[in-house]
């Protein structure tokens, strides 16, 4: 059995619903909506992976982090983690679990957040001497030093995340979930970060899931993806044979010096102005780069020329509305 | 255990952040409590005692009772509140750390403005034993630690009550409300002073009689039951058969409930 196996969860709310019309009987009449939030998911992860999750809001992401936290007991089916199943051996499970929610703090607010890891180490019954080497190492690699000393509420964004980070780590657990770690970050705390989960990944074999909707931590932490959109497991694979099914338009900016003929456009190809650039966009699939390149160096005098992928942002959008979701 | 002591003192800690504001709210609880205290004298100078209860009998069941009510909301506050380990999304964090839930909830939260509170009922306490020269044996020592033990569990058992419906309902926690603080408000009399439904009600279901009134009673040496001594030290027992269960129907119930259905 694979290290974590989700086998066909479903996860269905019943949400009561304000009756709105049919006078008195408003008072004790219970009208009732089915949400699915998730339908027969299965899926697994072995050792060691780092996985991404991907979805738009909405789509399930956290539901499926609370089923394999234990957070949650699903409707249908069953999960393993480690041969345990979440809801069922709670404390065992989360022993070897660690979580970090970008949006919500787990350390203590008023306090240095040397004296969280200190609480933490009695949560989590660590031995003084493993649970120092572990913070001296943490401190080195998230670079802590400057502020263990500070109180949480005192701390920048970035500074909480690695201090975050830090806590969720000490007990060297075999499972780490991040629920969009990135978010708010500046540019040089994120690559701080990828750079320390690689690591941490690569070094002890830590097996991480990752939500987000920030594609360059997918593109720089994750070989594989689960996609999710409305509650169903829409892929599960290679993320870059993912983006290159959705890779499907290249981008040509050139502008020119002096006259130009833009006639003759190639089928195919959609011709936009910008400025005094010409925009022209096309699937390389159906036209070939090459015959377009040739037109346009036949158009006039060209004075710059740019040819671009579309942006990820956008192939995941576009993933999203051929997905219909 | 340990991991018990250090969640507190982390809470002193923090709440150590704001002093001033400790100060002020510390004082506030122990000016309710003395109002309540002033309540209850005014009335026994006037009345000159509560049924066969002298004024000092009246003074010292409500010190054991705002006591033990004061330790209660200090230690059991985490309880008390649950409702906002449930809206804030804290439940969430503490489904995921491996210490068992109750032992989490009483470690998140511990209100040390309730020794104001403490103080007084402890004064009040003091006072009623200087005006009544009590007698004092080990056994009766022995008994008030029961008491109040027992008195103790039992309204965390309350707490506990809250902490379900939480769970269902936000907004339904007033109600519940009705149980702890008007079980306190009731209970700081004798039981015996109460017409037979009320008697009923505190004995056999929320047994504030048993845990405590019983007692105290033979402390003051008028027992309100005539019963063997050796029940008496065994009454306060139903306080935390109380706890237990409501503990029980807690996790069975609510945690279950919460699990199914998310928040």
């Amino acid at each position: 059995m694979a290290f974590l196996e989700a086998e066909r969860l479903s996860k269905t709310y019943v949400r009561r619903l304000k009756p709105t019309s049919g006078g008195p009987s408003r008072l004790w009449r219970r009208d009732t909506q089915r949400i699915f939030a998730l339908q027969d998911v299965s899926f697994s992860v072995e050792k060691g992976e780092l996985v991404g999750i991907l979805g738009p809001n909405g789509a399930g992401k956290s539901t499926v982090v609370k089923l394999l936290t234990g957070i949650l007991t699903p409707t249908e089916g069953v999960c393993h983690v480690d041969g345990r199943i979440p809801w069922q051996e709670r404390r065992e499970h989360v022993r070897h679990l660690g979580v970090v929610f970008g949006q919500r703090t787990q350390l203590w607010w008023d306090v240095p957040i040397l004296d969280s890891f200190e609480l933490l180490r009695d949560v989590y019954n660590l031995e003084p001497a493993a649970w120092k080497r572990r913070l001296d190492e943490m401190t080195d690699a998230l670079d802590l030093g400057g502020f263990l000393r500070t109180p949480l509420r005192q701390l920048s964004l970035g500074q909480r995340m690695r201090a975050e980070l830090c806590g969720s780590l000490l007990h060297e657990p075999a499972l780490l979930f991040l629920d969009e770690p990135t978010i708010g970050l500046d540019a040089v705390s994120k690559l701080k970060l990828r750079s320390f989960l690689r690591e941490e990944n690569a070094a002890r074999g830590t097996t991480i899931l990752l939500t987000t909707h920030d594609m360059e931590d997918m593109l720089a932490l994750c070989r594989r993806v689960l996609v999710l959109g409305h509650g169903r497991l829409l892929y599960d694979g290679a993320l870059d044979a993912l983006l290159r099914r959705y890779d499907t338009v290249h981008v040509l900016r050139c502008a020119y010096e002096g006259p130009c003929d833009l006639s003759g456009l190639p089928q195919g190809v959609a011709l936009e102005r910008d400025g005094d650039s010409y925009v022209l966009s096309f699937a390389p699939a159906e036209v070939e780069t090459g015959k377009v390149l040739s037109w346009v160096l036949a158009c006039g005098r060209l004075r710059e020329m740019t040819l671009k992928e579309q942006n990820v942002d956008q192939l995941i959008a576009r993933m999203y509305q051929e997905m219909s979701l | 255990m340990r991991y018990l002591y250090h969640a507190m003192r982390m809470q002193l800690k923090c709440a150590a952040q704001y002093r001033a504001s400790f100060l002020m709210q510390s004082i506030a609880q122990c000016v309710m409590v003395g109002g309540d205290l002033l309540a209850v004298t005014v009335l026994m100078n006037r009345f000159r005692g509560l049924g066969h209860w002298s004024a000092e009998e009246i003074l010292f069941f409500f010190g054991v009772m705002q006591l033990t009510f004061a330790l209660c909301e200090c230690f059991g506050r985490g309880i008390s509140n649950f409702s906002y380990y449930i809206g804030g999304g804290e439940f969430d964090a503490m489904l995921l750390r491996p210490q068992p839930l109750l032992v989490q909830m009483i470690g998140n939260r511990l209100d040390a403005r309730r020794l104001g509170g403490m103080l007084v009922g402890g004064a009040a306490l003091a006072m009623a034993c200087l005006r009544l020269r009590l007698h004092w044996t080990a056994g009766k020592a022995l008994l008030l630690a029961l008491a109040s033990l027992g008195s103790f569990f039992l309204i965390l058992g309350l707490f506990l009550i809250e902490a379900t419906v939480s769970f269902f309902s936000v907004k339904s926690i007033e109600m519940v409300n009705v149980l702890t603080y008007g079980g306190r408000q009731a209970c700081q009399y004798p039981v015996d002073i109460y017409p037979r439904p009320l008697r009923l009600l505190f004995t056999w279901v929320a047994p504030f009689a048993l845990c405590m009134h019983l007692p105290v009673s033979v402390i003051l040496d008028k027992p309100l039951m005539d019963v063997p001594i050796w029940q008496v030290y065994a009454a306060p027992l139903a306080g935390f058969a109380f706890f237990a269960v409501m503990a029980l129907v807690w996790r069975r119930v609510g945690v279950t409930h919460y699990r199914s259905t998310g928040s």
